[in-house]
């Protein structure tokens, strides 16, 4: 084993290489790009490529080349891919772009260059690109925007050169020429200052809609004017100043600039100016905007003070990330209608302050997790709409009425993602259309009816409020009520019950994670308009079509995450004709024979039902985890052969059971005979003879016959049915067993009664034939009178019979009888022992 | 011989793995403290280091990270769970970075952009118990990619 081991080593050592090299080579000369949508879209990420690699279809709409080696572009570089939308060469190394590097791609509407080192641009690198919509050259070593040859790229809309060298915002003459652009992005590159006429190209009739980028740049001077009858969409200048002071005089240079969105302020963690103090936005005052944002701003020691002073005329204010913790000074006059607080530092809602803004429509205060109280309350602010008060920490004790009854224009409440929420104060809100109350507990609700008086109201949102619906009128009085999502709740004994039945507007209903075990058929009654159910994560186990029948608008319906079994016919035709969308997915389906139906339903409707790859059986076990719509429907059909066998085997049995009862005699007397016998012939004989007479005759037989030949001497041994035959065994076991089988010679009594009995004919074919097998003459006759000869003849066999034997005949006279009885004691006397 | 070429084969494609593993760096290395971590992103190593690891006592500390994004940030989730024999006890998660709204620097940098960070950051905790902890730091970007994850052993030692 020693010796193996050591001799292995340097096989070892040899394979090991050999896997080594081959894996290198493996990734150098197979490029297994990413199909991610088959000749449209290519991923080739990081594969060491230095080129278009071969297998790439010329109609790849999308191409991402990102991470590879390609170092240079040459003329025509992507010839074989004409068609591309978007080429992404991010981290190329792309030193050099020859002229016509993309003279081909006329369709290419992205070009994405992010972090190449570039050097060389041929002049007319980027010629072709004639539908180019966006250019991003970030990271791209770009030390001045004229370096660019994009001067023809007359279609560009977005040119983003983020995190370059360009040292001056003196914008080429060349844009005056794009039209178009809708955003230029210099952040984080080396614009020291800002100087008249820079921006000279953007004047202009066309260029309002653009939005500037000029954040992350180390600006120390605007000189003023240089925005003097410029008009943006959008200017950015976030971290831009390096103390209070040069920002308050840069923000002066912005004098004369018009524009609809204005960002100030600086990042998370990058915070140089030192201070908000007085005075820092008064430049504002000579910049005509519509919206100002402040994000990011962490020291601010004298409040709101002067914040608003140059803001009076702006219409829209966001204050995002500040760390504000209460508003001080408002301005008594102001055109501000939208007002919005995100991630501030309030502990209470500032609502006396901010009650000053009286033009205010829109005020937001959200993401404040030190924002817990509301206490103040709202005076007067006519044109208020919307109230968003979201993902804050508060609790609302006594909600809403006596806050909120100053603002009487009210449409629209969010107090979604609070802490607590208790509505003991009454809603009285009338104009209110939407109300959301989702992911706060809400106290105090779902007993008695609070939304009386919200008769406008179309949107209630109060998911996952911990609410307990116990009354049925709950929700009385929402006459409007359109949209209804209350999930993560639960229902009195887990049944909806009648509590939706005033809503008879209502358009869309969720109901999910409710708990629900019930669905009574008197639920769904009025929402004859609902078009949308969500009724999953619940526990209901079956799909009772009279509750659903209501639904007939009904175009969405979520039924997955219940425990329903199968969809029974019935339910499977009460669906609504109008559904569009039916989510079965996660219930318990049994998918055995028993429910074809379903199971061929659900295979027929596969358009109509929604995540069919998560409908998967549960039952039977084999078959767990298998999609319903897998389900073979041939496993439960016969094959023809089966389908003959299973009706044909019934059938011949039944014919067998029949035929059996109809000739259960022959059969049994075939068995006798054929299975011998001898056996039984060679038993020892009870009677020496079995009487065959018909029941009429008994008295003679009886008296005559009996009593002469059993006290006779010899005496014999007779076979009388009406005495020897065992009860309890069929007839004709009898006359087998008993009569023939254990009698010797067999006696009939022929008399027009005979001949009229069938069990006597029966007997007499059986002794016929018996006589025949056992090949001697065991066969007496008696005829006891004058026969009717119509009646022999009909009897065929008798008559033959009678005229070929000797028989004995019963006689009135003595002498006769003499006769009679010596010959019959004669015949009985043969053979015996 | 036969018989031993194919765990020979397992061995060397286990080797070849292992080999793609990133090293280990070391953060701090004191007396009473010592910080490593590890990148577990198949694609990519990363830089990290605490200004002054004396620091991370006194709450408040600087860190400086580096990196190259391979998925863009418009969306940024930060998961930091503290694992005890590969389990995780203690989790923290938070967004970093929204849609609109970006409050750090790096947020909205899209795929091939580097991505430097300076800044302070809290653990919220005044002391560090004796014993060895396992910490995995991960962030997801919006499609749930992973745009970073690294595994810190944190040893701290108890002076008599």
């Amino acid at each position: 084993m020693l010796g193996r081991g050591a001799l292995s080593f340097p096989t070892c050592l040899v394979l090991s290489s050999a896997i080594l090299f081959l894996s290198q080579l493996m990734a150098c000369s197979f490029n297994p790009c990413v199909e991610v949508i088959p000749n449209i879209t290519y991923r080739c990420m990081d594969l060491n490529l230095s080129g278009v690699p071969a297998e790439i279809p010329p109609s790849t709409e999308n191409l991402d080349l990102s991470f590879n080696p390609l170092v240079s572009l040459t003329s025509n570089y992507f010839s074989e891919v004409p068609e591309l939308r978007l080429l992404d060469l991010t981290r190329c190394h792309i030193q050099t772009i020859e002229d016509y590097a993309f003279k081909d791609l006329h369709k290419l509407l992205t070009l994405i260059l992010t972090a190449n080192p570039l050097q060389h641009l041929g002049p007319t690198a980027f010629y072709g690109l004639a539908s180019l919509q966006r250019l991003i050259a970030v990271e791209d070593d770009i030390s001045s925007l004229a370096d660019l040859p994009i001067g023809h790229l007359h279609t560009l809309q977005e040119l983003n050169v983020a995190n370059n060298q360009v040292d001056s915002l003196k914008l080429p003459g060349y844009f005056s020429h794009l039209s178009l652009l809708r955003f230029l992005s210099l952040k984080s590159n080396r614009i020291s200052s800002i100087s008249t006429g820079d921006l000279a190209a953007l004047q202009g009739e066309k260029k309002h809609n653009l939005t500037l980028v000029l954040s992350l740049n180390d600006i120390k001077c605007i000189q003023p004017g240089s925005f003097e009858g410029i008009l943006l969409h959008e200017l950015s200048l976030r971290a831009c100043f390096e103390n209070t002071g040069l920002m308050k005089a840069c923000i002066q240079g912005l004098a004369g600039l018009q524009v609809n969105r204005l960002v100030l302020g600086e990042f998370r963690n990058i915070g140089r100016v030192e201070d908000f103090s007085n005075g820092l936005l008064d430049g504002l005052c000579q910049v005509q905007l519509q919206e100002f944002v402040f994000i990011s701003f962490q020291r601010f020691d004298n409040c709101t003070d002067t914040l608003f002073d140059c803001l009076v005329n702006a219409s829209t204010i966001r204050l995002v990330d500040l760390s504000l913790d209460q508003v001080s000074a408002v301005p008594t006059a102001s055109r501000i209608h939208h007002l919005e607080f995100n991630t501030c530092k309030f502990i209470e809602v500032p609502a006396k302050k901010l009650s000053s803004f009286k033009e205010l429509r829109v005020l937001r205060i959200t993401n404040s997790k030190y924002l817990t109280g509301f206490r103040e309350k709202f005076k007067d602010l006519p044109n208020l709409e919307v109230l968003d008060l979201s993902v804050n920490r508060l609790s609302f004790i006594q909600c809403c009425d006596s806050y909120l009854k100053r603002i009487p224009k009210l449409k629209h409440l969010n107090l979604s993602f609070n802490s607590i929420i208790s509505v003991t104060g009454g809603l009285n809100i009338t104009e209110l259309v939407s109300l959301d109350f989702r992911h706060s507990k809400l106290n105090d609700f779902g007993s008695f009816p609070v939304f009386h008086c919200l008769g406008k109201l179309i949107y209630l949102d109060i998911s996952y409020t911990s609410s307990h619906i116990a009354s049925q009128c709950t929700f009385s009085g929402l006459k409007s009520l359109q949209v209804l999502k209350m999930a993560g709740n639960s229902f009195q004994d887990n049944n909806l019950g009648n509590s939706l039945m005033n809503l008879t507007q209502l358009l869309t209903l969720d109901v999910s994670s409710c708990k629900l075990t019930q669905v009574s058929p008197s639920t769904f009654k009025s929402l004859t308009k609902l078009q949308e159910l969500n009724i999953s994560h619940n526990k209901l186990l079956a799909f009772d079509p009279l509750a659903y029948k209501p639904l007939q608008a009904l175009t969405v319906l979520d039924f997955s995450s219940n425990q329903l079994t199968v969809l029974t016919e019935k339910a499977m035709e009460s669906l609504p004709s109008c559904l569009v969308h039916l989510d079965l997915s996660y219930n318990l389906f049994d998918c055995s024979c028993n429910h074809l139906s379903f199971l061929k339903w659900a295979k027929e409707h596969g358009e109509l039902l929604k995540s069919t790859q998560l409908m998967v059986c549960n039952n039977p076990v084999h078959m767990q985890n298998m999609s319903v719509l897998s389900f073979d429907l041939s496993s439960c059909h016969l094959s023809p052969v089966e389908w003959v066998m299973s009706v044909s085997v019934p059938f011949a049995g039944i014919l067998f059971v029949i035929l059996i009862y109809k000739y259960y005699f022959l059969l049994y007397y075939g068995l006798v005979l054929h299975s011998g016998c001898r056996r039984y012939t060679d038993r020892n004989d009870t009677y020496d003879a079995f009487v065959i007479h018909s029941s009429k005759d008994i008295e003679w037989v009886r008296k005559e016959l009996a009593e002469k030949l059993e006290g006779g001497m010899p005496p014999f041994q007779l076979c009388l049915h009406y005495r020897d035959f065992i009860p309890g065994v069929p007839i004709t076991t009898n006359i087998i067993q008993e009569g023939f089988l254990s009698s010797r010679r067999v006696i009939a009594v022929i008399s027009n009664h005979f001949m009229e009995s069938k069990w006597c004919s029966f007997e007499l074919e059986i002794a016929q034939s018996w006589q025949f097998v056992d090949g001697k003459a065991s066969l007496i006759m008696i005829v006891l009178e004058e026969v009717d000869k119509v009646l022999l003849r009909r009897k065929l066999g008798l008559s033959r019979y009678l005229r070929r034997n000797t028989y004995l005949e019963w006689r009135d006279q003595e002498i006769s009888r003499h006769l009679f009885w010596r010959q019959l004691r004669t015949a009985l006397l043969d053979d015996k022992t | 011989v036969k018989m031993f070429n194919s765990p020979i084969l397992l061995l060397v494609l286990f080797y070849l793995r292992l080999s793609t593993e990133w090293p280990t760096h070391t953060v701090c290395k004191e007396n009473n403290l010592e910080i490593y971590y590890k990148s577990c992103d198949p694609l990519q190593d990363f830089a990290f280091s605490i200004d002054q690891c004396a620091n991370i006592l006194t709450n408040t500390f600087n860190i400086r990270a580096a990196m190259i994004l391979r998925h863009s940030i418009t969306e940024l989730f930060l998961n930091v769970n503290l694992m005890l024999n590969g389990k995780s006890v203690l989790g923290y998660s938070k967004k970093l970075c929204e849609p609109n709204g970006h409050r750090f620097l790096f947020c909205g940098k899209k795929k091939g952009e580097h991505i430097y960070y300076e800044g302070p950051v809290k653990l919220g905790i005044h002391a560090i118990p004796k014993g060895v902890f396992k910490v995995s730091v991960k962030l997801n970007n919006g499609d749930h990619l992973t745009v970073a994850c690294a595994e810190f052993t944190i040893t701290r030692y108890i002076q008599q």
